[in-house]
C-alpha cells in the first residue's frame, strides 16, 4: 500500500482541503517564521561575521604595551607609617599618555625571530588635532613602521589612494582615514597640521587616503612615519609605546598572550580578549534573534492547534465511525498528527524558501552602508545550519501543536457521539 | 443432529451509569445469537436497547459480565484487540448513516477494509464495487457520500458493513430514520443476506412490523430480558 493510499494520509489531506483558508493560515504562519528567522539570523551573522573580519584584520593578534599607570595605587598607600589605615585618594586620575616600552627594540628582534610569529610592528600613538583651512578635527595618529604594519594590517590593500611606502620617501607624508579625509576636506597632496598635546606643530602632506571599514576608524586615525610621531610627542628615538605581533596561527594568540606576558613584564592583549565585549553583544544579538523564532513559531503552533480543535470539532462523527470500524487510538492520534506535520513540512518548506529568496534579493541590492561597519551590499550568512535548525524547530513545534489535539480526538467516545445525534 | 453455535453469547451482563445518578439500565441479561440466525432486539424506548447493542459491539467495555463471541471472551481483550474484532468481524449499522462525507461512496465501503489490510488496493476496491451492486448503487460509487439521499446512504453503510465479511452485523435502529418503503428495501437487503450468505444479524428496532419478520424477538423491559 502506498503511503498516498494509506487512509491516514488519504483523511488528512481531505480535512485539510475541507479546511483551505484555515490550513493556508496556518502554513503562512510557520512560512514567516521560518522565513524571518533565515533572513535575521543570515544578517545578523553575516554582518558579525564581516565586523570580525575587519576588526580581527585591524586588531593586532597580540598587542604588547605598558599597562603600569592604569590603577596605580596612590602616592599616599606607599608610605609606611600609613599603612592599615583607611585610604581615601579622590579623582585619582591615570597619566593621559601610554609610558613607553623600554628595550623595544631588543624585544622586537627576539620577536622576529619567533618561529610563532609572522610580522612585528612597533607602534606609538597619540591625540592630534588635524588642521586645514579653518577645518579642524580631532583624531589619533598612528606612528609606524609603515612597511611593518602593512604586514600586520594590510594598509596597503585598505588605501583608496596613494601608496603607503610614500611614507617612507616623503620625510613629512601623512595617510588620512578616508571619514577623517572628508571632514577636514583634505586631497592627495593637500597640506595639512597636525597639532600635538605637547604643543609641537607639524605640517604634513597627504600622500595616502584609507579605508579600514570601520567608520570610527577611519573617521579618527591618520598614519605617520614613526620618527614624526616621536616628534610630535617631543621624545626620543627609541620610544614606543606598543608592539603589535602577527602571529601563523591566531588560534594560539592565548597562550602565546600569557607567555610573552610573562617573558617581557609587559600586558599581552590578544585579539579575543581585546574584542570581548563585542563578542559579548554579539552572543546577545544571537539570543534575540533565536527568541524571535521562538516566539513566532510559537504563535504559529497555537494557530496550528486551534484549527485541528476546530477540525476535530467538527469531525467528531468521522472519528466515531472510524473507531466504530475498527480504527484504533493510535490510528485517530496518527491522522491528527499528521494534519499538523503536514502544514509544518509544506508551510516550512515555503519558509525556507521564502527566507532564502529574501536573502538573495536583500543582499543584491548595492546599499552602501555606513554605520558601525561600512559594506557595499548587505551579506547575509547562509549557513545550511540556519536552514536546518529552523526547519527542524518548525517541525518540533507542529509536531506538539498537533500532537495535544490528535490525543484528545482518540480519546473521544464513540458512543457518545453515535447516541448524542 | 448438529447444534448450530452462538456466535454471540451472553452471562449474566449488567450494565451501570453514574451520571446524573446511579442507574442499572442492564440487569443480569443473558441472550445469543446463532450462526446464520436474524434477530431483533425489541423494547420500550429507553428499555436498554442500544445500550446492549453497544456493549455486544465492544464499544461499550463498561460493564460486568462475560460476552463470548466467535469464542472469545471479550472482557479479557484489550482496547486494540477489541478494535480488531470490530474492523474484522463486527459489521455496523446506524440509525444515522454516518458517512465520511468528504469521501466518494466507494471510498467510505472500502475504509474498513484498508483498515484491514488484507487486499490490494485494486482488490479492495473491486471488492468494495460487488458490495455496492448488491445494493444496487454500482452508479453511485463515486459520487461523494453526503450527495446521496438518506435511503441510499443506508445502504451504503450496510455495503460498509458487509465489507471485511463479519462475523455478524449489527444496527442500532437502521430503519429508524427511514420513510415505510426505503425500511422495506433495508429490511428485504438484510433478509436475503441472511438467507443466501447465512447472515448473522442482530437489529435494535422499535418497529414491531420489521421485528415480526425476522426470526426471534428478544424482548427489553428496564433493562432485562423479558423473552427470547
Ligand atoms: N450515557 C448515559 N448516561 C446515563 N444514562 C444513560 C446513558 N445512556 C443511556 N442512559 C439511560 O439508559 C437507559 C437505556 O437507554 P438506551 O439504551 O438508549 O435505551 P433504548 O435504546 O432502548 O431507547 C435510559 O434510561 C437512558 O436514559
Ligand atoms: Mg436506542
Amino acid at each position: 500500500m502506498s503511503i498516498l493510499q494509506s487512509p491516514i494520509i488519504k483523511i488528512s489531506l481531505r480535512h485539510l482541503f475541507a479546511k483551505k483558508r484555515q490550513t493556508i493560515v496556518a502554513m503562512l504562519g510557520v512560512m514567516f517564521g521560518i522565513a524571518v528567522f533565515i533572513f535575521q539570523a543570515g544578517l545578523m551573522s553575516g554582518f558579525q561575521m564581516t565586523f570580525i573580519e575587519q576588526t580581527v584584520n585591524t586588531t593586532a593578534n597580540i598587542r604588547l604595551y605598558n599597562e603600569a599607570n592604569k590603577n596605580r595605587p596612590s602616592i599616599l598607600s606607599q608610605i609606611d607609617s600609613l599603612k592599615g589605615r583607611l585610604l581615601f585618594v579622590r579623582n585619582q586620575k591615570p597619566k593621559d599618555e601610554q609610558p613607553k616600552i623600554r628595550n623595544g627594540k631588543q624585544i622586537i628582534d627576539i620577536l622576529e625571530k619567533d618561529k610563532n610569529v609572522s610580522g612585528v610592528s612597533p607602534f606609538l600613538g597619540s591625540q592630534a588635532i588635524f588642521k586645514m583651512g579653518i577645518a579642524q578635527m580631532s583624531g589619533r595618529v598612528s606612528g609606524v613602521d609603515i612597511v611593518k604594519e602593512n604586514i600586520l594590517f594590510n594598509v596597503q590593500k585598505n588605501n583608496t589612494h596613494g601608496n603607503i611606502l610614500k611614507l617612507q620617501t616623503i620625510p613629512n607624508g601623512i595617510i588620512l582615514g578616508e571619514g577623517l579625509a572628508d571632514m577636514l576636506g583634505a586631497k592627495m597632496g593637500d597640506n595639512i597640521n597636525v597639532i600635538s598635546p605637547a604643543g609641537v606643530t607639524l605640517e604634513m602632506k597627504v600622500v595616502g587616503i584609507n579605508r579600514s571599514g570601520i567608520t570610527e576608524v577611519d573617521k579618527t586615525r591618520a598614519y605617520i612615519n614613526l620618527r614624526n610621531a616621536q616628534k610630535l610627542l617631543r621624545v626620543d628615538g627609541s620610544y614606543i609605546t606598543d608592539i603589535n605581533i602577527k602571529l601563523k596561527d591566531i588560534n594560539v594568540a592565548g597562550d602565546l598572550a600569557e607567555d610573552y606576558n610573562e617573558k617581557f613584564g609587559y600586558k599581552a592583549l590578544d585579539w579575543r580578549e581585546a574584542n570581548a565585549n563585542i563578542f559579548g553583544i554579539f552572543k546577545i544579538q544571537n539570543m534575540i534573534t533565536y527568541l524571535v523564532i521562538i516566539s513566532i513559531l510559537i504563535v504559529s503552533g497555537f494557530g496550528i492547534f486551534n484549527i485541528l480543535m476546530m477540525i476535530i470539532y467538527e469531525k467528531m462523527p468521522d472519528i466515531a465511525i472510524l473507531k466504530a470500524v475498527g480504527y484504533k487510538d493510535r490510528d485517530i492520534v496518527k491522522i491528527f498528527l499528521t494534519e499538523s506535520l503536514l502544514i509544518g513540512i509544506v508551510g516550512g518548506l515555503l519558509g525556507l524558501l521564502l527566507g532564502f529568496t529574501m536573502q538573495q534579493v536583500v543582499g543584491s541590492i548595492k546599499m552602501d552602508v555606513k554605520g558601525f561597519v561600512s559594506m557595499e551590499y548587505l551579506r547575509f550568512n547562509s549557513s545550511p545550519l540556519f536552514f536546518i535548525f529552523a526547519y527542524v524547530f518548525a517541525l518540533i513545534v507542529t509536531a506538539i501543536a498537533g500532537y495535544i489535539p490528535a490525543r484528545k480526538a482518540s480519546k473521544i467516545d464513540a458512543i457518545d457521539i453515535i447516541r448524542s445525534k | 443432529m448438529t447444534t448450530v453455535k452462538n456466535i454471540i453469547e451472553t452471562k449474566n451482563l449488567n450494565k451501570f451509569f453514574h451520571d446524573p445518578v446511579e442507574f442499572q439500565a442492564l440487569k443480569g441479561v443473558n441472550v445469543s445469537v446463532k450462526q446464520g440466525e436474524f434477530a431483533a432486539i425489541v423494547g420500550a424506548s429507553g428499555s436498554g436497547k442500544s445500550t446492549l447493542l453497544y456493549v455486544l459491539s465492544t464499544l461499550d467495555t463498561d460493564y460486568t459480565g462475560n460476552i463470548y463471541f466467535d469464542g472469545d471472551n471479550l472482557s479479557l481483550q484489550s482496547k486494540d484487540q477489541l478494535a480488531a474484532i470490530r474492523n474484522e468481524k463486527i459489521g455496523f449499522v446506524f440509525q444515522f448513516h454516518y458517512l465520511l462525507p468528504e469521501f466518494t461512496v466507494l471510498e467510505n465501503v472500502a475504509m474498513p477494509a484498508i483498515k484491514l489490510g488484507r487486499y490490494s488496493q485494486e482488490q479492495i476496491d473491486d471488492l468494495a464495487m460487488e458490495k455496492l451492486k448488491m445494493l444496487g448503487l454500482e452508479d453511485q460509487a463515486y459520487k461523494r457520500a453526503n450527495k446521496l439521499s438518506g435511503g441510499q446512504q443506508q445502504r451504503v453503510a450496510i455495503a460498509r458493513a458487509l465489507i471485511n465479511d463479519p462475523k455478524i452485523i449489527m444496527g442500532d435502529e437502521p430503519t429508524g430514520n427511514l420513510d415505510s418503503k426505503n425500511s422495506e428495501i433495508v429490511f428485504d437487503i438484510l433478509k436475503e443476506l441472511k438467507e443466501k450468505y447465512n447472515q448473522s444479524i442482530l437489529i435494535v428496532t422499535h418497529d414491531m412490523n420489521f421485528a415480526n419478520k425476522t426470526d426471534r424477538i428478544i424482548t427489553l423491559r428496564d433493562g432485562e430480558v423479558q423473552n427470547q
